[in-house]
């Protein structure tokens, strides 16, 4: 046992030779988290605030323009254009002066007087569609203040006190995230991000290299096992990944401010799985690819392209196609991300999140346990 | 008469490497094709033979690091099939291309693989110090083995291979595009293993390495054809050996191809070597033959035969006809 300790330590102290003799590398998988995060955080916005919009207020009455007020005073909408028709509303959008269209019609203070339920026609730019999701959500919201205001100022006439009748207010809140800044919801997703690029292209490629320098036969004809090899290669990138963990949270920290609300040991684990996972991953890899090359372009089909964008961490997955839903599940990416955004900014333990902890450990045990008999099978005999 | 190859039954244990009926293919290609061999214990044990012919294949096979095909083969007595465990701490395997990582040093590699075959840790300092003053190394120790002569590349190959004291060493090619100086000196070194009492099979396209062997085989085809000791080889080509040199060497070789005695004649670089093995004294013979198809400025002179004409002449096809019927090569 302990000649087998010796030997993973002898590729241990190799491995991170090769990593300190590489600038390419070394670039690769400790400079280049941090401009990826500078880069997600400051230039990538998925931030909506101050979307132009433009209003029409065919009805040109004191209710109307209370009614729009609201509107002016909301951070979320820059009433840019007061229109007077409707053709007014294709040319903001053509120009892209405006993104949202209010529109009141004649008749609207009449029919709220007489009980009636009146209408507002809120038009979204749907080009944009974070930015429309978000502005038809408050204009909602907004109509739904407005009618409480408005039954509130109704019951008032009538003498009742709602209040008293226990009737809630309604308030409008984003949870977890209140300012709703993108970088609180980028950051936890860019983290896996690069653990996966870090352990499945680097796992992919290194045991490749072996063949390819014919150093392989070398280590077959030594009393190493493979299962020491693998362990010996896995662990400095193991310790990469963390290291590119413990990076971005601090730096999340300090540059933007994001919290860790849940305890740092379920990220901990979480990680942990999901390394494996990637680790397995790129082992598997490694067993099949006949080149580097080939390494590599697996690598960036199956870890990089996924973890990108089947993960959660670009578009929303309940937004794509559902075939693109299905493959998300093949891959262990969107666990990590669920676990990385709760723990993050839901303050989230082991316990809320034990059904991806349980899947990434499924997929970690069966990657490792597929590649480890793959690569086991010794391949150049 | 040159008795076919057959060793004398030898003691059991005796043989470094004992390989019985050892094939390999890969598809449809047959790189080894059902072969005998014997390596005594302490030989210096050359493998000769053209690209091609299977060299590396056995050589893999016997480092553990192929599977055969079919047959058996036993390094030590113990299979290299069912007992690697039992082979790899006693053999040294240098493959034919260089396989050290680039981007360490020459003492980083050494250490490296010192320590995946399990030399200690104070062993390792020492040998790898006595290795590389050996080799002349030494000055080099710091040094990226990718920014290594190929030379030296070797040396570190050989070096590295030597640490943890293997028995028994198998080298695939280790002078192969390595310069004469070099190349004399990697021998040197070989020469001290066999001194030392180690056993060494090399695999070489060069000839004129298998004079400082003390057995040969030669290989083609994926079977051995020709073996033994360098002089019991030599033996096998029956005649003495001249060298003509003409004005017209091309021209020369054509009229003392059709001289009767003649058995075989090569062109080696602008000189003809000619293997006699008629009655009479050849030199005037030759040169009466060449001016009298006008050849000019002919000189013939009889030398002592060298591995490259023996297995030039052991190679031909039409020689090699002629050695399997012992009554005409006697003639």
């Amino acid at each position: 046992m302990s000649g087998a300790l010796v030997r993973m330590g002898a590729i241990v102290r190799k491995e991170f030779r090769h990593l300190g003799r590489d600038p390419r590398m070394l670039l690769a998988v400790v400079i280049t988290p941090v401009i990826q995060l500078l880069l997600f955080a400051y230039a990538i916005s998925f931030d909506v605030e101050n979307v132009p919009t433009i209003v029409i207020d065919l009805d040109r009455t004191p209710t109307s323009r209370s009614y729009l007020e609201k509107y002016e005073a909301s951070p979320f909408f820059e009433v840019v254009e007061h229109g007077s028709t409707l053709a007014d509303v294709d040319d903001a959008f053509d120009h892209n002066t405006a993104r949202v269209a209010v529109v009141i019609s004649a008749g609207f203070a009449r029919t709220l007087d007489g009980g009636g339920q009146a209408q507002v026609a809120v038009l979204v730019d749907g080009s944009e569609p974070t930015a429309a999701k978000v502005a038809q959500t408050y204009s909602v919201a907004l109509n739904q203040l407005y009618t409480q205001q408005l039954t509130r100022a109704w019951a008032d006439a009538q003498g009742l006190d709602l209040s008293s009748l226990g009737m809630l207010e309604p308030r409008v809140r984003t949870w977890y995230n209140p300012e709703r800044r993108s970088s609180d919801f980028l950051i936890p997703g860019l983290m896996v991000v690069i653990i996966a690029i870090v352990t499945v292209q680097q796992t992919a490629v290194t045991l490749v290299r072996e063949r390819d320098l014919g150093t392989q036969e070398q280590l077959e004809v030594s009393p190493m096992r493979r299962i020491e090899l693998m362990v010996g290669k896995l662990l400095p990138w193991t310790l990469i990944a963390f290291l590119d963990v413990v990076m971005i949270t601090l730096l999340g920290r300090a540059l933007f401010g994001i919290p860790l609300r849940g305890q740092p040991v379920a990220l901990a684990l979480g990680a942990a799985l999901f390394v494996f996972a990637s680790l397995g991953m790129g082992l598997l890899i490694s067993a099949i690819a006949p080149s580097m090359d080939t390494a590599n372009i697996i690598a960036l089909l199956i870890a990089f392209l996924p973890s990108f964008l089947l993960s959660g961490f670009a578009f929303d997955l309940a937004q794509v196609p559902i075939v693109l839903q299905w493959l998300a599940y093949a891959f262990p990416a969107q666990y990590m991300v669920t676990i990385s955004r709760a723990v993050f900014l839901k303050g989230a333990g082991v316990a809320d999140l034990w059904p991806e902890f349980a899947a990434l450990a499924a997929y970690a045990a069966v990657m490792l346990g597929i590649s480890s008999l793959l690569y086991g099978r010794r391949s150049s005999r | 008469m040159p008795a076919l190859p057959t060793t004398p039954a030898p003691p059991p244990g005796a043989d470094a490497i004992r390989a019985r009926g050892l094939r390999r293919t890969f598809g449809d290609t047959v790189a080894v094709d059902g072969l005998d061999l014997d390596v005594p214990t302490g030989a210096v044990f050359g493998l000769l033979g053209p690209d091609g012919a299977g060299k590396s294949t056995l050589i893999r096979m016997l480092a553990t690091v192929l599977a055969p095909t079919a047959g058996e083969a036993t390094v030590f007595g113990h299979s290299v099939v069912t007992e690697r465990d039992a082979v790899t701490p006693r053999i040294g395997y240098m493959s034919q291309r260089f396989s050290m990582y680039p981007d360490l040093s020459v003492a980083e590699n050494m250490e490296f693989f010192a320590t995946i075959r399990g030399v200690g840790r104070a062993d390792r300092r020492t040998r790898a110090r006595q290795l590389l003053e050996g080799m002349g190394l030494d000055e080099f120790t710091t040094r990226q083995a990718q920014f290594l002569s190929g030379g030296m590349k070797q040396k570190l190959m050989l070096a590295t291979t030597l640490m943890h004291r293997p028995d028994l060493l198998l080298l695939d090619e280790p002078t192969t595009g390595v310069d004469p100086v070099s190349r004399r000196e990697f021998w040197r070194i070989l020469a001290g293993l066999h001194a030392d009492g180690r056993t060494v099979l090399v695999a070489t396209p060069y000839m004129d390495e298998a004079e400082r062997c003390t057995h040969i085989a030669f290989l083609d085809g994926g079977r051995i054809r020709q073996h033994g000791t360098p002089d019991e080889i030599k033996a096998k080509v029956p005649g003495r050996l001249l060298e003509v040199t003409a004005a017209d060497p091309r021209a020369a070789m054509a009229v003392v191809d059709g001289v009767a005695g003649v058995t075989s004649a090569h062109l080696l670089g602008d000189v003809v070597r000619v293997l006699w093995d008629g009655a009479g004294d050849p030199a005037p013979t030759l040169a009466s033959a060449l001016a009298a198809a006008g050849v000019r400025d002919v000189g013939v002179r009889p030398v002592a035969p060298d591995m490259e004409t023996v297995f030039a002449y052991l190679a031909d096809p039409s020689t090699r006809a002629a050695d399997a019927e012992p009554e005409v090569a006697a003639s």
